[in-house]
């Protein structure tokens, strides 16, 4: 895909090892589980609970330079959406490589509509441009 | 509720380097993971925290 899924919780690598072979929902797992039992790197990110030593549904992606671009952070009882971070890592490639286009929301792949140079042309000309006139 | 710090890492800026002692299961075994490999080997992460194993994430 491009990236290195990394998951993170504050078990130890040995729970994780213990989960993944028990487990058959994760019997094709190929990313990287990291172990953060201090909660050091959890805090780092801002989704260290100290209430519970639990971390929170955070998602972070970062750029082969080492740049923080994107971060989504849901309470307890909400999933994450794998197509919603795919289009938003997709998007951050994709305006990586294209520096004078911006994804608006309903980018979801290569070859939908983006803007071109926003500047002060655009400025309440946006329906406009999104529309191709 | 619940209690959390403020992150100390910011949009459109560097994550400070940090390692974690990882389990990879497509080799068995465990690992490292460390910000500065990924910068070193130009690699994107997705960083994917989730509160514990043996629960739905």
């Amino acid at each position: 895909m491009g990236a290195d899924i990394v998951t993170v919780s504050t078990d130890t690598q040995f729970v994780h090892l213990a989960w993944q072979k028990s487990e058959k929902e994760l019997a094709n797992v190929r990313y990287t589980m990291a172990a953060d039992p201090t909660g050091n790197v959890s805090r780092m990110f801002g989704v260290y609970n100290e209430g519970n030593g639990l971390d929170l549904r955070g998602t972070f992606l970062i750029n082969p330079e080492g740049t923080l671009l994107n971060m989504e952070m849901n309470f307890y009882n909400v999933g994450r959406n794998i197509d919603e971070l795919m289009r938003k890592f997709k998007a951050n490639i994709y305006v990586a490589k294209k520096t004078n286009e911006v994804c608006p929301s309903k980018w979801k792949d290569e070859g939908d509509k983006t803007l071109v140079n926003p500047g002060a042309k655009m400025v309440g000309k946006v329906h406009e441009a999104l529309q191709g006139a | 509720m619940a209690e959390t710090m403020t992150a100390s890492v910011k949009l459109g800026q560097k994550v400070p380097d940090f390692e974690m002692v990882t389990y990879e299961p497509t080799k068995g075994d465990f690992g490292k993971f460390s910000m500065r490999d990924q910068i070193a080997s130009k690699r994107w992460t997705i960083l994917f925290f989730y509160p514990a194993d043996f629960t739905f994430v």
